[in-house]
């Protein structure tokens, strides 16, 4: 007998999906942040099946090079391999279960479980056991109990995926035309980005979905929530998103990018002007590179995320994953990404100018943690969880002639990727396979020829 | 527990040991009492306020010092420019969050003092715990360890550098939302 992972039969749906998640009427119910049942029909229809990311690959320089992370509530291992590809295995032993790697990062030349000692290497091969003898006087087969590999792994500019499904779509039609924005902050230089060091791991009382959602296209909180944030770091309001002429929010399966065409925004808020300079500098050959329309998006005030729970800023280049921890919690590990190129100073004030703005010493994440808690709080209240809330700004902003890619809107003040976000994970959890799930895409799956240019509005703003 | 220090430096007399445990007693009545400008007039203009981020590394994979790197991300990397836009988020009327505020309880134990390698300078280690409340019933605690420069500016100790380590790889709440 091999060892094997039993196929998890799909659980029938909710019956009740369209109560709690009613984006046609742009409401959803404070329920879908408490319930156990709905957080146990995510973990199996959307972190058991859904792209998840594991890590950059800057993380792994050497064969034997690992990171431990988590894919919803599931341990893995990350290891780069002799020829430079990436596996990911369950960090669970094939033998009783025990958590084969401890540490959450360093060099290995393999894993060797504490338990009983079955050792494996970093291609995930059992290669020996204490008592060796025993095993083979049992007729053990050591090449069918090594670790067990996710289903699919692929990357994306440096940025790695991992899915446990092998009958999920190929990371490329998962993330679709979101990869033509990823590329204004991931590859807006040769050779990309990297990971700083060190991973920052924190926890919060919230559901996954608020930190996910604030990302994925809620730019509504930031002039309201951060202002005193924004006071402290530059003596001043934030910009007023209503004032930018030209901005937008796209999507894709659930993806979304919020974003104006202001170049700096976001990067001004660590107080660094070096770092807006830095922007400047690069900005001729971001044009040459990504053409003029993406050129205004490397710092602009903008955040994403890429569905589920994989968000960025542009700007702060703070880089995040929300692990769910049950219905009221996340485990946060956040990262700072920059441009491999960069020169090493400008390196250090992101690391230290991320930390300062978003991290859990950040001053503009601490106002975050107390929204995101007590919006996942008060839903445990049975009749408060009942309660329409309302995600319906933008109903009518959809832009039908655009050579924009991907579902593209006008204004970034708008709901349209929140109302994205959550059509796609009711579809997700109503759909029995990936078959099922209907097309809400109706944008361009390709850039149009018209797409890197700028209009005339835009022309400039990038300069103020 | 992390790091390790030097057993070679001299114990202060015990007059400076007893200014310099009564300062750090005074220093955390001070952030309790949120006088946060009196807690920034405790602060040299060079002082380097350093808390990193803990990593969970096998002991045959340490970084720079074991646990921590000073490349690494860090809780705290600040210098006084940094720490003082620290304060003026929370003097900020539209800090939401600190209205109602947090209440905290800071707790130091385990003082020692040395002379240090410069005149005029102090090697001071001591254990701390943070007590914080919010709303009405959250609470969170956390504990370490620091190692603190006090230096003489004018006759009067000023804290030059602070490296602050929490065993916890995982903070096990949503933000430190003061000062250590
Ligand atoms: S559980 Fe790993 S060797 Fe037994
Ligand atoms: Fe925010």
């Amino acid at each position: 007998m091999a060892n094997r992972i039993k196929t998890i039969d799909i659980t029938d749906a909710l019956p009740d999906i369209d109560d709690f998640c009613d984006i046609p009427n742009a409401r959803i119910s404070g329920e879908i942040f408490h319930r156990q049942d709905i957080y146990e029909q995510e973990l199996e229809k959307i972190f058991a099946r859904c792209w998840l990311f594991v890590g950059h690959e800057s993380q792994f320089k050497k064969a034997g090079d690992y990171i431990t992370t988590t894919m919803g509530e599931d341990d893995v291992i990350i290891v780069r391999q002799k020829n430079g590809s990436h596996k990911a295995f369950i960090n669970a032993c094939p033998h009783r279960g025990n958590k084969v790697c401890f540490s959450e990062s360093g060099n290995a030349r393999g894993f060797i479980c504490n338990y009983h000692g079955w050792s494996f290497n970093i291609e995930g091969n059992l290669i020996g056991q204490h008592e060796s003898g025993i095993y083979e006087s049992s007729q053990f087969d050591a090449s069918k109990w090594g670790l067990r590999e996710v289903a699919q792994i692929d990357s994306y500019k440096g940025l790695i995926f991992a899915t446990f499904d092998a009958q999920a779509p190929s990371l490329e039609e998962y993330l679709g035309p979101m990869t033509w924005y990823l590329d204004a902050l991931f590859d807006n230089q040769e050779g990309g980005t990297e990971f700083v060091g060190g991973c920052i791991r924190s926890t919060m009382d919230c559901n996954w979905k608020i930190a996910a959602e604030n990302f994925v296209g809620d730019i509504l909180h930031a002039g309201w929530t951060h202002d005193s944030a924004a006071r402290a770091m530059l003596g001043g309001a934030v910009s007023k998103v209503s004032d930018f002429e030209e901005s937008y929010s796209v999507n894709w399966n659930g993806h979304g990018y919020e974003f104006a065409l202001d170049t700096v925004g976001n990067v001004a808020v660590l107080g660094e002007s070096a770092l807006n300079k830095y922007l400047h500098t690069i900005k001729p050959s971001v044009i040459d590179r990504l053409g003029e329309f993406r050129a205004n998006m490397i710092g602009s005030v903008s955040s994403c995320t890429i569905f589920p729970n994989f968000s960025f800023l542009p700007g702060q280049n703070t880089v995040r994953i929300w692990q769910p921890r049950g219905p009221n919690k996340i485990e946060l590990f956040t990262w700072v990404v920059v441009n491999k190129t960069a020169p090493e100073d400008i390196k250090e004030k992101w690391r230290k100018g991320a930390m300062i703005t978003f991290s859990p010493t950040g001053v503009f994440e601490m106002d975050d943690g107390e929204n995101w808690e007590y919006c996942t709080k008060t839903a445990r209240g049975r009749v408060t969880s009942q309660q329409d809330l309302f995600v319906g700004l933008g109903m009518d902003t959809y832009l039908e002639e655009t050579d924009l890619p991907a579902n593209v809107y006008s204004g970034q003040l708008n709901e349209a990727n929140s109302r994205a976000f959550y059509q796609y994970w009711g579809d997700l959890l109503k759909s029995p396979s990936w078959d099922a799930m209907p097309n809400n895409n109706k944008g361009k799956a390709k850039a149009g020829p018209k797409a890197s240019q700028i209009s005339d509005k835009t022309d400039g703003i990038g300069e103020k | 527990m992390f790091y390790k220090s030097s057993d070679h430096l001299t114990p202060v007399s015990v007059e400076e040991y007893h200014r310099i445990s009564t300062l750090l007693a005074k220093e955390y009545r001070i952030l309790d009492e949120e006088r946060f400008s009196d807690w920034l007039d405790l602060l040299h203009p060079e002082i380097h306020y350093w808390m990193p981020g803990i990593e969970n590394r096998r002991r045959e994979n340490p970084l720079e010092y074991g646990f921590f790197d000073s490349k690494h991300m860090a809780y705290f990397d600040d210098a006084i420019r940094d720490i003082k836009r620290r304060v003026s988020r929370f003097s900020q009327p539209s800090a939401w969050a600190e209205n109602p505020g947090t209440r905290n309880v800071h707790i130091v134990a385990g003082i020692e003092a040395f002379y240090g390698e410069e005149a005029g300078e102090y090697c001071v280690y001591s254990t701390f715990q943070n007590i914080r409340s919010r709303g009405l019933d959250e609470e969170y605690i956390f504990s370490g360890r620091r190692y603190d420069t006090w230096s003489l500016v004018d006759g009067v100790l000023k804290l030059k550098k602070r490296l602050i380590l929490m065993p916890n790889a995982t903070l096990t709440c949503k933000n430190i939302n003061t000062f250590i």
